[in-house]
């Protein structure tokens, strides 16, 4: 039985629908990111797990209870909202009992679960200050502990790190990641940061316009991209997206006479035929995959290739060398070792391997798997 | 330089406001602060200076004393209910529903109406005979014959109040509504996770977010009860048997019914120090609410 299963929600504001169908099944222990840009459903999502909006059809269920028209308070979530919703004029001890003390849980006992709640967060000594009294990462740890201290079936976080400042942050996420390891309860949880998804998610769900683009580990996520906007979104700078056509059997960047052989595993395309020669596709490459070569190696390697290249800018950015250039009138970025020997204007050679490289169909969007 | 120069500017260009505020505020209040040290008449003798008689006798008369318990009970009742009933109200108003827009907007109608208007309007309501409260009270079996609402001692106070609720709760239920609207809208969702019942969320979640422009409303309000006066007179004229007297009133008659100027004067002055200790009271409780909010 699932933790939390979304069965084919659908959420319709007159005649706009905000979510077309959404289904997620998550296993005890599981932390979902659900990564978007703003307006593509995550919020609206979170906000029917927690009772706080109703969705227009589909079911939802906890331990396989549907919580569907349950008052939120009687779902066994806990929600952290992004503007910490602490309540300004009870004290840090009163705002994370808060829950436990509605619930007439005896004094004792909330004492206590305030008091575990706090260690863990490292909070103690502010348990008996005003929210006002706080900074921004103090008050979301007092946020999270009001959570934790229900001890809930599932917690919902709606981009609880945004208000931070980028240090803080980072700071969090590693503090949210710690907590999950401890306390290994399921999380669902909002954000259009793809740094907080990679880093914290067990699985993520990339959404657009309502539906799931992709659902999938991490891993998958960045290494397997299953359309166009899910290689886009995650990754920074995004990823490499090249015209190629089709010409006997390899691939020719659009706009120049560079070929490359296609590689073994999208061969059955060709018989298939999903791909017909002159076909024109979305040619995907992490810049990260990207590494410095020499020029007189240009062409098919073994296991890969060397693209010729013409460096336009060059920007340090500390721990890498991101060098935007053109492959004939086609832009790429390949983020390079800090002590790459490149400039601008210089005609150099990018070496990528078979293995990064990824083909969409342009008109679909959809990744071309083989 | 230029700083002076805009002073200079600044005052000029306030001069005529100010000679104008000098002649009708600041002139009379000094002569009133002079009469009330007089024996002087409306009408005929310029008076003599008596000292602190006039105020001497009016703190020490049974007059002063019952109108001042007067004041005080129609002050604190309408204002108290003016303060449920608008918050009441603004709780309803916040609410999602349809035709909201059209009962906010029909809600201030009672505010909006000239005090005078709506007195006579109430008059029109209490009329021992053709009034609607009698009207109603009897078709709904809850009274046997019509009764003079304003014409009894016992009731007339009663019903001023409620006119005077009627009249001054869309006020507190503006500001309420307005404040109402300031609550975050994740704090809200966060008490409903937490399992706040609306009793709860209300204390807890929404009041702070009250506090301070309910201050100010029953500052204002306040105020206003203690100094009221056209409803009155327009209703009951301080009557019957002088059972909704208020200070106001009392001033009226003394300085004008009874021609007495010098008395009258410093009557004036004792009430407007009354109104100025609470107003000086409430801006020390606003000020201290507003610290603790922030």
């Amino acid at each position: 039985m699932s933790a939390l299963d979304i069965q084919n929600i659908r959420k319709s504001y007159g005649a706009v629908e905000t979510l077309k169908g959404i289904d997620i099944a998550l296993q005890s222990g599981e932390f979902l990111v659900l990564l978007g840009s703003s307006g593509c459903g995550k919020s609206t999502l979170l906000n029917i797990i927690a009772g706080l909006a109703e969705a227009t059809s589909g079911d939802i269920r906890i331990a396989g209870r549907s919580i569907l028209g349950v008052h939120p308070k009687d779902r066994d979530i806990a929600m952290v909202f992004q503007s910490y919703a602490l309540y300004p004029n009870l004290s840090v001890r009163r705002n994370i009992g808060f829950g436990l003390e509605m619930r007439k849980v005896p004094l004792a006992e909330r004492e206590k679960a305030v008091a575990e709640a706090s260690r863990l967060l490292q909070i103690e000594p502010l348990l008996d200050r005003k929210p006002s009294q706080l900074s921004g990462g103090q008050r979301q740890r007092v946020a999270i502990g009001r959570a934790l201290v229900r001890k809930p079936q599932v917690f919902l976080f709606d981009e609880p790190l945004s208000n931070l400042d980028a240090k803080l942050r980072l700071e969090m996420r590693t503090e949210l990641k710690r907590l999950h390891q401890i306390l290994k309860t399921t999380v669902v949880y909002v954000t259009h940061d793809q740094i907080e998804a990679m880093t914290l998610a067990t699985r993520i769900a990339v959404m657009k316009d309502g539906r799931i683009e992709q659902l999938g580990t991490p891993e998958e996520i960045y290494n397997q991209p299953a359309t166009l906007y899910v290689a886009g979104f995650v990754g920074a700078p995004p990823m490499n997206m090249i015209d190629v056509e089709v010409d006997n059997g390899a691939l020719r960047i659009v706009g120049s006479e560079v070929r490359l052989r296609l590689p073994d595993r999208f061969r059955p395309l060709l018989q298939a035929p999903v791909v017909q020669d002159k076909t024109r596709l979305a040619l995907g490459i992490r810049p990260e995959a990207l590494r410095l070569a020499s020029l007189d190696q240009a062409g098919d390697q073994a296991g890969g290739h060397v693209l010729p290249v013409r460096i336009e800018v060059v920007e340090l950015t500390g721990p890498e060398l991101v060098a935007t250039a053109r492959i004939g009138p086609q832009k790429l970025t390949a983020c390079l070792a800090p002590r790459a020997r490149v400039g601008q204007g210089d005609v150099a050679a990018f070496a990528v391997d078979d293995d990064a490289l990824h083909l969409f169909d342009p008109a679909t969007g959809q990744a071309l798997l083989a | 330089m230029s700083g002076s120069w805009m002073t200079t500017r600044a005052w000029l260009l306030m001069l005529p406001l100010l000679a104008v505020m000098i002649s009708v505020i600041g002139w009379p209040l000094v002569d009133t602060v002079r009469l009330s040290f007089t024996d002087a008449r409306l009408v005929g003798t310029e008076g003599s200076f008596v000292g602190l008689d006039n105020y001497a006798r009016m703190l020490s008369g049974a007059n002063f004393q019952r109108t001042l318990v007067t004041t005080t009970w129609f002050a604190v009742i309408s204002v108290a209910a003016e303060m449920v009933l608008g918050v009441l109200a603004a709780l309803l108003l916040n609410q999602q529903f349809y035709g909201r827009t059209v009962l906010r907007a029909l809600m201030i109608l009672p505010w909006a109406l000239p005090t005078v208007v709506n007195a006579t309007l109430w008059r029109l309501i209490y009329n021992p005979e053709y009034g609607a409260l009698n009207a109603a009270l009897t078709q709904a079996g809850l009274l046997d014959a019509y009764r003079s609402w304003l014409g009894e001692p016992n009731t007339a106070l009663a019903a001023l109040i409620v006119a005077d609720c009627w009249k001054n709760f869309p006020l507190v239920a503006l500001i309420a509504l307005a404040a109402l609207q300031a609550v975050p809208r994740d704090i809200t969702a966060a008490s409903m996770v937490d399992g706040a019942g609306p009793i709860a969320r209300f204390r807890f979640v929404i009041l702070p977010y009250l506090v301070g422009p309910l201050l100010v409303a029953l500052v204002l309000r306040t105020i206003e009860a203690f100094k009221v006066f056209d409803i009155i007179w327009v209703m009951t004229r301080g009557g019957p048997a002088n059972s909704t007297r208020t200070l106001s009133i009392l001033v009226y008659q003394e300085a004008f019914s009874f021609q007495r100027a010098g008395s009258g004067a410093s009557l004036a002055l004792i009430v407007t120090l009354l109104v100025t200790v609470l107003a000086v009271a409430y801006a020390a409780l606003v000020r201290k609410a507003a610290g603790s909010a922030s």
